[in-house]
């Protein structure tokens, strides 16, 4: 693994310096190239921001924009506006643009982000259209018209009018995207949007708050528009309502999607053949976007994934962090402390689990789907430290209690109580934020992310250090990541999956996964953690791990419950089981006391009278010989 | 369960072949700009949209220029030069526009003679006014492109500020029109022109009782008439194309109204008539003369048809005077220096063109811009009415 | 009162035509989660075959309701055909890539299509011939012409002609079981290729229909006409819930009612702010359209 990693580093390294070399390149264009090329160079830099832009809100968060137009336009009008009416200087008003622009990125984000993909993209083209026909009918944005007479830009005296001029201008606003766009890809959100295009309800489940990150997918989308749309009123002089049309957010999509969804390179790269490939073909009049639309559909059957897709992630620890994570397990295995940042005990939750208080109350919870009364009325109680047990037949409604208990669905009628406190209707994060986590009954990893991201996902609503901090690089913001990777390395080390952290979460073999799962939701130090059927698929070796693995997490301070359909196990591990049965607790008690209760029996366990005869299963049998 | 692909791991390989490639796409695109060399003819661009929907209107131009440089250098050219067209694409869009332009004075042109849309043309404008280049219009009818202060703008077209009095009298005086309804296609051409004739019409106390707009590219405008015709107006004006204007008359006909109908000079096509039939018959249009209708003009129409295989539309001959007074203009200057030509073109009052003669105001506005009005009947056009010296209305014959 | 009645005559006549194309966009998508960019074009191109059909035709001098029938025939097999040909080389090599990428194909074979006529058929508009009676009558001061009638009519003949064969045929039940589980049809011995491009088939033959019905009414055509009425369309189907036949036929009627009235009583120009604004108003209360289904995750 370490060997992996530095070569990856020196690849790494390579790529900046070609970057690097390809900048200075563009930077020096106007020195050697005509004004036509200059013009064309400028154009290809515009839809570059454009691209970046709509690459956060497509490509990082998966958010199908067909209006993303509309920024541009609103950064447009807002610089021409101000400065033809209200006489700022084009400086000034690029705050302006920039935040209007980030402010309609919430108005129209807050309304289409429940919705479903495909219905997004129509709410968002006609956000788009709705934008360009309110700038072409109303009077005080020019109508038809749009407005004349922006003046350029000017700095410490010269003015910025020439292409060549204007050029360098642009260049400067790319390269402070482009920093930007790299730098929102490798932080805590860029994590989050990937999560969420992965599985946008197991990333919700394990605390990303899904809904605000794709609201700022959207509104960092709008940022960038808002500052190309300053750009483009800067260029012309004059902006009009037909540079914003439906037609133009296609294009800008089709740079996104024909570079390569996600990745910056590709971005980059559909820009400059969107913008400038018509402008080789200017031979062919006519034909010339005839042939530019059958080029897209060749390039879109061959090379689907876009020009230059973006690689996958595959994060790992660093070294030292590997190290520190090391260093504190060695120090817990002796009984000394470990650093606070890297302890994963947490010594109130142990105090706390030694008490056996009441963590959850349940009071006569109901859940209808319809007609269907999954759970009807049933009461328990969580006890802090202990490892409570959840069994019965299949449709049971032992998966709708874990889901009404961690806010996915809402109950119908009665209350849960945590730590004393009822459990709101909130969305699903805010109850993993306040302490409890689960895992699911189908393994649901983000399966293109490294084992250490997925883990580093479940802690990321942890972290202290504000998010312009982590953008901008500073020492706190470092530190804080840094201490963050090597408590990350010490959960897979705690779960047993330590030596693959740096591998795909869908390269793991399937016990591996389901440990990762538990690590993810370890991750967030929950003080219950609740266990879906964690032992399915498992050979024996596997569950006697695991149950080991229960009673460690037990040891933590984490209180377990868990659904689990493997009795030897259940009976092994659990303090307590409550066993239902179509939807209500049937009965509640010691292993031993369930074990030999008719009604439990009758409905689940089965009794020996009833084994014999040609029905008889022989795994049964075996489980009460 | 979803899973996305996001792509492949890249191998080292491919990446070093990507980056090659963008290389190569950068230095080709610097490689395109031609290399000057010293040449020994006289190059006028052309910029036109030629891809895209008005490609028609741009291909129809170029035509009329194309046939003006061919009679200038049959008889021996300009300073013993032969004049060469530069055409180039601006798609009818600012972009595009803005790059052909820059083509243009990258590729040595002394002036230029062309645009059709005026989105277009604007941006064009600035960039050959950066390069001192003069820009001889003959489609664009907006007079922001007049108002901007540059010495180096011509037009031999006339402008929407003045086609709407001229029409708005027509409506009072000709029609004998008390209230009126003008209706737009929200395009800068068309909004221009309907706010133009909207403020004539109230200031010679015409009623104008409904003065909105449409959206074009829809087929259905029944429902905008309904309402116009509850409001009862004597005449209808629409400064918009002539796609929407067959639409129009066809369903206001359909929906049983009788009041007069007009459309300003973009429904001056025989496209009219084909969509509307029977319909459009009495529909009087409001125009710069169709080389048609020019008395000077027969030549140049059977030339033209002869030619391309078809009539020349409404624009092409107003470039062909434009690459005529431009032609005049480099010879009175006898130089090929782009400010030389712009000096001399503004002192040219009295050219022959085929279009009338021919002068520019200080602005660069033609200084006698002439309007008509024809008329629909069957599928031609025939001409109509026009104003006297005095102003008065008399049938043209 | 007879104002408002036209306009429900005008919004009824014009929904007509986003009925008949929002079907095929909400047949393709419920069948492939497709959302069919190039559908409106295959609108277009239906009108474009029907006017070289009837072209070719006038010099034959058939009786008019043969040469119609013609057309109309000519236009939905050449239109069906080309949709099951772009679905075959465009679509359904890509049924497994990621979804943008059929997405952006799509747009492609838009561009394509449109510029294929373009350059085919010139930028200029190409008019029907004048076919149509343009009389009517007037029933409570509102005129209505008998030819609106007839689309009214036979737009919502060939929807229940589709609902019913949707509904009550062995294809038809197919169709929808491919909609629900694309993988369950397949092993129930469902020839899902086929009936893919049979969906196609049909969708673009329905498109086909509007565009001749368009040219003979309108009588105006061009290679662009099918952008604004594509997008109303697919708006449309959304409205009705994507996916859902009842809900594309009554999101089209609703948007040419939309149209008229907002037209009729603030301003023609404003039309497109009502359409979306409705439509996202629908949606915020209802996420998936009017009659559109919940999609119950199971975690």
């Amino acid at each position: 693994m370490r060997a992996q990693a530095s070569r990856a580093s020196g690849r790494t390294q390579t790529s900046w310096l070609v970057a690097i070399v390809l900048l200075a390149a563009a930077i020096a264009l106007p020195a050697f190239a005509s004004g036509y090329v200059v013009d064309v160079g400028l154009t290809i830099i515009t839809y570059a921001i454009l691209g970046l832009g709509l690459n956060i809100v497509v490509g990082y968060a998966g958010l199908l924009d067909l209006g993303y137009a509309a920024f541009f336009a609103i950064g447009a009008y807002t610089t021409a506006l101000l400065e033809t009416l209200l006489h700022f200087s084009f400086w000034a008003t690029l705050p302006f643009s920039i935040v209007f622009a980030g402010a309609s990125g919430v108005v129209i984000g807050y309304p289409t982000l429940r919705l479903r993909s495909d219905y997004l993209a129509i709410v968002t083209l006609g956000f788009g259209e709705i934008t360009r026909i309110v700038a072409t009918n109303l009077d005080i944005t020019g109508g038809p018209n749009g407005i004349y007479g922006i003046d350029p830009p000017s700095l410490f005296g010269f003015e910025i009018s020439s292409p060549h001029a204007v050029y360098e201008l642009g260049m400067a606003f790319f390269i402070v995207v482009l920093l930007f766009a790299v730098r929102l890809g490798r932080s805590r959100l860029g994590r989050a949007w990937t999560s969420i295009r992965e599985d946008e309800a197991a990333a919700e489940a394990v605390g990303v708050a899904t809904l605000r990150v794709k609201m700022l997918a959207y509104v960092m989308g709008a940022l960038i528009g808002g500052l190309a749309g300053s750009l483009f009123a800067a260029r012309f002089g004059t902006i009009d309502p037909t540079a914003f049309t439906y037609l133009q957010s296609v294009t800008i999509l089709i740079i996104v999607v024909m570079g390569g969804r996600g990745s910056i390179p590709g971005v980059i790269l559909g820009a400059v053949i969107v913008a400038g490939l018509p402008e080789l073909l200017r031979f062919l009049n006519l034909w010339r976007i005839f042939g530019f639309a059958v080029a897209l559909v060749a390039l879109m059957l061959l090379r689907p994934q876009g020009l230059w897709p973006a690689r996958i992630r595959r994060a790992a620890p660093r070294p030292e962090e590997e190290k520190r994570a090391h260093e504190a397990e060695a120090a817990e295995a002796q009984g000394k402390e470990s650093a606070a940042a890297v302890a994963i005990a947490d010594s109130g939750a142990i105090d706390a689990a030694a008490a056996r208080e009441t963590l959850m109350q349940v009071s006569n919870l109901e859940r209808r789907f319809g007609g269907v009364r999954a759970i009807g009325g049933i009461s328990f109680e969580v006890r802090s430290g202990e490892i409570l047990a959840l069994i019965g037949p299949n449709g049971a409604g032992k998966t709708t209690v874990f889901n009404c208990l961690t806010g996915v669905i809402r109950p119908t009628g009665g209350q849960i109580r945590w730590r004393g406190e009822p459990l709101g209707a909130g969305a699903p994060h805010r109850n993993v934020h306040r302490g409890i986590a689960r895992t699911f009954q189908g393994i649901r990893l983000f399966n293109h992310m490294s084992a250490f991201e997925n883990v580093l996902i479940g802690m990321d609503h942890r972290l202290h250090t504000p998010f312009v901090a982590e953008l901008v690089g500073t020492r706190a913001a470092r530190s804080e990541a840094a201490e963050h990777a090597a408590l990350g390395q010490r959960w897979l080390d705690l779960v047993g999956i330590g030596a693959r952290a740096s591998e795909y979460a869908s390269d793991l073999p399937y016990g591996d996964q389901r440990r990762l799962e538990i690590a993810r939701a370890l991750a967030s130090q929950p003080r219950l953690l609740l266990l879906d059927e964690p032992a399915a698929g498992m050979n024996p070796t596997e569950k006697h791990a695991l149950m080991a693995q229960i009673r460690r997490i037990r040891d933590l301070g984490v209180t377990v419950l868990l659904i689990e359909h493997d009795m030897a196990l259940v009976m092994g591990v659990s303090d307590r089981i409550i066993v239902m049965d179509h939807g209500e607790i049937i009965a509640e008690g010691a292993p031993a006391q369930i074990q030999n209760d008719p009604v439990v029996i009758d409905a689940y366990l089965g009794t020996a009278e009833e084994d014999d005869g040609p029905d008889a299963t022989d795994g049964e049998k075996s489980l009460w010989s | 369960m979803n899973v996305q692909n996001n792509g492949t791991p890249d191998a080292p390989r491919l990446r070093g072949t990507l980056h090659a490639t963008l290389g190569a796409v950068i230095l080709a695109l610097a490689a395109l700009a031609p290399g000057l060399a010293h040449s020994d003819t006289i190059k006028i661009g052309v910029p036109v949209p030629l891809s895209g929907s008005s490609a028609a209107a741009g291909t129809d131009i170029l035509n009329g220029a194309k046939l003006a440089a061919a009679k200038i250098n049959a008889a021996g050219g300009v300073l013993g030069k032969q004049i060469e067209l530069v055409p180039e694409d601006d798609a009818c869009d600012a972009q595009t526009a803005v790059q052909a332009a820059q083509k243009l004075v990258d590729a040595g042109v002394v002036a230029v003679a062309g645009g059709y849309c005026s989105s277009a043309a604007l941006p064009e404008l600035s960039a050959f006014h950066r390069a001192g280049i003069p820009y001889v219009l003959d489609a664009s009818t907006n007079p922001k492109l007049t108002e901007m202060g540059y010495n180096t703008v011509f037009r031999t077209i006339g402008r929407d500020d003045q086609q709407g009095p001229f029409a708005a009298s027509f409506m009072k005086n000709a029609l004998r029109a008390r209230t009126a309804a003008v209706i737009d296609d929200n395009t800068t051409y068309s909004k221009g022109l309907a706010q133009n004739t909207v403020d004539a019409l109230k200031k010679m106390g015409v009623d104008v009782v409904y003065a909105e707009s449409i959206t074009p590219g829809q087929m259905d405008y029944s429902p905008t008439l309904t309402k116009v015709a509850s409001l009862k107006p004597d005449v209808i004006y629409y400064t918009g194309y002539f796609s929407e204007a067959g639409m129009l008359v066809k369903e206001a006909r359909q929906l049983g109204l009788k009041m007069t109908i007009m459309g300003g000079d973009a429904t001056n096509d025989p496209t009219l008539m084909k969509t509307a039939g029977p319909a459009a018959d009495g529909m009087i249009i409001t125009t710069s003369p169709l080389a048609q209708f020019l008395s000077g003009a027969h030549d140049y129409v059977d030339q033209y048809t002869k030619t391309y295989g078809q009539g020349p539309g409404p624009y092409s001959v107003y470039e062909y005077d434009a690459v005529g007074v431009t032609a005049k203009a480099i010879a009175d200057a006898k130089s090929t220096k782009p400010a030389a030509i712009a000096a001399a073109l503004h002192k040219i009052n009295s050219y022959p063109g085929l279009t009338g003669t021919i002068g520019f105001d200080p602005k660069g506005d033609r200084s006698r811009a002439v309007y008509i009005t024809i008329i629909v009947r069957g599928d031609e056009f025939e001409p109509y009415q026009r104003q006297d010296a005095s102003g008065k209305w008399e049938m043209m014959k | 009162m007879s104002t408002f009645l036209q306009f429900v005559v005008e919004g009824l006549t014009i929904g007509s035509f986003y009925a008949l194309v929002a079907l095929g966009y909400t047949m393709v998508y419920g069948i492939i989660r497709l959302i069919n960019f190039a559908h409106g074009d295959l609108f277009m191109v239906g009108a474009f075959v029907g006017w070289t059909a009837l072209g070719t035709l006038a010099a034959a001098r058939l009786p008019l309701a043969l040469a119609l029938v013609v057309a109309f025939a000519a236009s939905m097999l050449a239109t069906g055909a080309l949709g099951v040909a772009i679905a075959r080389v465009a679509y359904q090599p890509l049924l497994r890539a990621p979804r943008l990428s059929i997405l952006i194909t799509a747009l492609g074979i838009s561009l394509l299509l449109e510029n294929g006529v373009l350059i085919a058929y010139g930028a200029g508009f190409r008019t029907y011939p004048h076919l149509l009676t343009q009389t009517g009558f007037d029933v409570l001061q509102v005129h209505i012409t008998f030819a609106q009638v007839g689309i009214v009519a036979a737009s919502f003949a060939l929807m229940l002609g589709l609902y019913l064969f949707v509904h009550h045929t062995f294809i038809g039940t197919a169709m929808r079981a491919l909609a629900i589980d694309q993988d369950a049809a397949r092993l129930m011995g469902i020839d899902v290729e086929r009936l893919i491009q049979l969906t196609f088939f049909i969708g673009s033959a329905l498109a086909a229909v509007a565009g001749v019905m368009e040219g003979l009414f309108y009588t105006q055509i061009n290679f662009f006409m099918g952008f604004v009425l594509g997008l109303r369309a697919f708006t449309a189907a959304v409205l009705g819930g994507i996916g859902n036949i009842p809900g594309a036929m009554v999101g089209g009627f609703l948007i040419g009612l939309l149209e008229a009235f907002g037209a009729g009583y603030v301003s023609s120009q404003w039309t497109d702010v009502f359409v979306f604004g409705v439509l996202i108003a629908v949606l915020v209360v209802k996420p998936t359209g009017l009659f559109g289904e919940r999609v119950v995750e199971r975690m």
